[in-house]
């Protein structure tokens, strides 16, 4: 028998200040229009960085090889991306050069899922990998500020950067997904996020460093620079021309937040998948999440009012962040003439929630995945739902099982639960698919009940939108009635306008 | 017993037991986190009034409760801890000579743990905290199951980990449930019930000292399970521990490891003086995220078992789909084995048992312990050196 020393968990070298020079900061991917922003935040700080690579399916096959058996989907992606990256890299410039030369920050939470647990498995790819020493910076997603090993500063300069990088690409997000199921000339949407996407980066790389916190609070909150690029944005998207004369099923995406978010392999590529089957996506902005996460720190001081005597004065904090977040994002989608989907309230999804699960309920979505269900339904907001969780995943399992007693109530909401395992498509999306025939019957039966409800036939219809030529802009915003699809909602626009 | 003041001696005359207190009958699920708290609903139960006779648990998971009670109630694939919850709620609401009045399944948001204050937090596992929930649904996803057998469904959200919250919640949900119960006097049912359950632990921390100074004193092996508490349940951790104690090994459980002073200072003592670690309870040497109450106890049960010579295996439990268990395997598996001590897993346990191979793999288990042991006790004296306060134990007894 051989005892060596005991067990120690992974041990790694500092990421110092005077290495920033020719460290390359590597982050976890969201989707690519928020990681090509963040990369303008950090560029503006004055690091080198770049996001990961979008995860494929090989990068899933390495990260089930290189972690413990069982991982969450997510993780897998994940962390196989991360090996792979390195594999290349380490073939290219040898191991010690990589290790000296990236360094990885991820964001995880602390609890309750295994979320917070990530770095376990990138830790033992590592090991596995013979890259141990590669420095990882984990970092909680709910503080502003946190020590980065001090080659990072954490500091609210650059979270704010963060925060409105993703405000900023939520909405733009959601003005390209209203816009490219009806764009008359194929590509002209992509073209023209791309290069809104350009025009934001710049945006984020001009912006004026604030030595102190507060000025770049102040700054952040009272600033047009954001506004003025977006309105740019909105200006290239003036060049798009539309035709919202087509009945298509709007679906909703919720889910595990790694999932819905990104746009790739890693969730089948679902967004691309449904525009192709005839869909309208409507998908789901990350400003939610992070509107959410102030909700949780909200009821988490609610219930201690009683007992901790500074709860009331954080509480009134955490409400001002809450409404400033909110407005800022408001700011933000008028910048793109209103077109981008506002944010659901956190007070409206929580009460809908409550009679099928507990809003303390914590870990994923929480009480969100069953609450924007109901949102959608009470608002006409989708025709359907497209509900992404990974395989195992432990709070969204949950949730997912809680939508059998809202499914009982509400019969006629149409909810795809896909369980995503990364490697099983065909199963999924014929799932989806099933779902998603019948909401295409509702989107043209509600479209052929606008039209009869309004006297109008399409050829009528389409007269008068040639004859508004403004309807015909990626930019104008329809009024949403008492219909879900757009089609139909353009319907009751043109016979409420002049004829 | 509290002592009387002004304020709650009035509370008591107003809100005292009452007959209708002494009929009420409340069915609790004997599942996940009820195997670590059920001492605390004993005993605050009790206070308030409630006939110990109706206070009524579920019998132990098996297949034929499930089968008669649960089936068709589920509503996702989970966990088999989980899942299995199903059969427990229906055996209360259909399996019972005479009916329950409240079915109370408290949603556990965290749990109290001896590493308090040397860890992140005390968080429950996701799925422990929202079962209730999930399980809940099958029984009103047709119809309102629970309203038709005039079954009160009581689930508060309970942040048990800190109590001083918890008489509030529990006072918000069972004042409609039992009559004229107060806020002052759940708080004094719930200081009875802590000290239950306070007591409970440290009794059973006793008695694992006992085992482990018998060790001693013999310099005999026993063995060490890592699981979660709900393994304990014969019908979720399939009694592998019993066929393994038929050997002749006397089994400890990572819950109920014995803590007092002289003994951490001689486990943990030279790491903190080296400053790898704060205090013998801080586990931030071999797992940071130290967020998950019943993770955080299991790995610091792994390092225990490292340190401890008599401890020469590791009995490792994990159920089907464990989230929680799954980024642990590694480190566990690496706390026990660097320090030679035997590890062995069971995994993926679900809703049978595969009497079989775990018979098979027990038999494999105690030809190793049989050879294995005197080396490894051995070595492990060696490495943590003499002055045990088990051994002291030892030639104090001899």
């Amino acid at each position: 028998m051989n005892v060596s020393a005991f067990y120690r968990a992974y041990t790694q070298p500092d990421f110092t200040p005077h290495e920033r020079e020719r460290v390359e900061i590597r982050f976890a991917g969201l989707h690519w229009r928020a990681d090509r922003v963040i990369q303008a935040v950090f560029e503006n700080q004055g690091y080198r960085a770049a996001p990961m690579p979008a995860a494929t399916r090989d990068d899933l096959m390495a990260g089930r090889e290189l972690a413990d058996i069982g991982q969450c989907c997510p993780a897998s992606f994940v962390t196989g991306c991360l090996a792979n990256f390195l594999r290349r890299e380490a073939a290219r410039l040898g191991a010690d050069e990589v290790k000296r030369r990236y360094v990885y920050v991820s964001i995880g939470s602390c609890g309750p899922c295994r979320f917070g647990q990530y770095h376990q498995g990138y830790e033992l790819a590592l090991r596995h990998l013979g890259m141990e020493g590669m420095r990882l910076l984990l970092l909680d997603q709910s503080r502003l500020e946190q020590a980065g090993g001090g080659g990072l500063e954490v500091n609210l300069q650059l979270s704010l950067g963060v925060v409105w990088a993703i405000l900023c690409t939520d909405a733009l997000q959601s003005l390209e997904y209203r816009t490219r199921p009806y764009e008359t000339t194929p590509g002209a949407t992509d073209r023209a996020a791309a290069d809104g996407v350009a025009l934001l980066c710049e945006a984020f790389r001009q912006r004026p460093r604030h030595g102190g916190k507060w000025s770049a609070l102040a700054w952040h909150l009272t600033t047009r620079h954001f506004v003025r690029a977006l309105q740019l944005v909105a200006r290239r998207f003036d060049e798009v021309e539309v035709d919202r004369l087509v009945p298509k099923p709007v679906v909703k995406i919720t889910g595990e937040f790694y999932l819905q978010t990104v746009e790739g392999p890693a969730n089948y590529d679902i967004h691309r998948w449904l525009e192709a089957e005839g869909a309208e996506v409507y998908p789901a902005a990350i400003a939610v999440w992070l509107d959410y996460l102030l909700r949780v720190s909200i009821q988490n001081l609610q219930a201690r009012v009683a007992v901790d005597r500074h709860a009331r004065a954080k509480l009134a904090v955490a409400k001002v962040l809450q409404r400033l977040l909110r407005w800022t994002f408001e700011r933000m989608r008028r910048a793109l003439d209103g077109v981008p989907h506002a944010l659901p309230e956190q007070a409206e999804l929580r009460a809908l929630a409550a009679p099928y699960y507990h809003h303390r309920l914590a870990g994923g979505e929480g009480d969100m995945l069953v609450g924007k269900a109901l949102w959608t339904k009470r608002h006409r907001a989708a025709h359907m739902i497209c509900e992404l969780s990974p395989y195992s995943c432990l709070p969204n399992t949950m949730s997912v099982g809680a939508m059998a007693g809202v499914l009982g109530k509400h019969p006629d909401l149409l909810y795809a639960p896909l369980e995503v395992k990364g490697d099983a498509e065909v199963h999924a999306l014929s799932r989806c698919q099933m779902i998603l025939t019948e909401a295409k019957k509702r989107a043209q039966e509600e479209f052929d009940a606008a039209l009869a409800r309004t006297g109008l036939d399409l050829a009528e219809a389409r007269r008068r939108q040639a004859a508004r030529p403004a309807l015909r802009r990626a930019t104008t915003a329809i009024p949403h009635r008492d219909v879900v699809g757009t089609g139909a909602n353009t319907v009751l626009h043109l016979a409420a306008g002049r004829a | 017993m509290p002592i009387p003041t002004l304020a709650n001696w009035f509370a008591r005359l107003r809100s005292g037991p009452s007959g209708d207190r002494a009929q009420l009958r409340i069915g609790i699920p004997r599942t996940l986190a009820i195997w670590s708290t059920h001492q605390f609903w004993l005993g605050f139960f009790a206070a308030l009034g409630i006939a110990p006779r109706n206070l009524v648990f579920s019998s132990p998971t098996s297949e034929a409760q499930y089968h008669h009670f649960g089936r068709g109630r589920g509503t996702v694939d989970c966990c088999y801890p989980v899942k299995c919850m199903a059969g427990h709620y229906g055996e209360l609401v259909f399996g019972q000579k005479r009916r329950l009045d409240v079915l109370f399944s408290p949603m556990f948001h965290s749990i109290p743990s001896f590493l308090d204050g040397a860890v992140k937090t005390s968080l429950s596992c996701p799925r422990v905290m929202a079962a209730p929930e999930n399980i809940k649904a099958g029984f009103l996803k047709e119809r309102d199951v629970f309203g038709e057998r005039g079954i009160r469904y009581v689930s508060p959200l309970l942040d048990f980990g800190e109590p001083a919250l918890v008489p509030g919640q529990l006072h918000a949900a069972l004042a409609e449930v039992i009559p004229g119960l107060t806020l002052a006097e759940t708080t004094r049912a719930a200081a009875i019930g802590w000290a239950a359950l306070q007591r409970f632990d440290a009794g059973l921390r006793a008695e694992s000292a006992a085992v482990l100074g018998a060790c001693a004193r013999r310099d005999a092996p026993c063995i060490l399970v890592l699981a979660r508490p709900y393994h304990m349940d014969p019908g979720i951790g399939h009694e592998i521990e019993g066929e393994l104690q038929a050997y002749g090994y006397p089994i400890l459980w990572g819950q109920y490891l014995p803590i007092e002073p002289a003994l951490m200072a001689w486990m943990f003592g030279a790491e903190m003086q080296r400053g790898d670690i704060a205090s013998p309870f801080d586990i931030a040497d071999v797992w940071p995220s130290s967020y998950s109450a019943n993770t955080n106890e299991l790995l610091w049960a792994a390092k225990f078992a490292a340190r401890m010579p008599w401890i020469t295996c590791v009995i490792r439990l994990t159920s089907y789909e464990c989230g929680m268990d799954q980024p642990t395997f590694s480190p566990v598996q690496e706390i026990v084995e660097r320090s030679g001590t035997l590890f062995f897993a069971f995994q993926e346990l679900d809703a049978t048992k595969a009497a079989g191979s775990i018979k098979i793999r027990v038999e494999t288990i105690a030809h190793y312990l049989e050879h294995a042991s005197g080396d490894i006790i051995r070595q492990k004296r060696r490495l943590m050196g003499a002055g045990c306060p088990l051994e002291d134990a030892t030639s104090q007894a001899a």
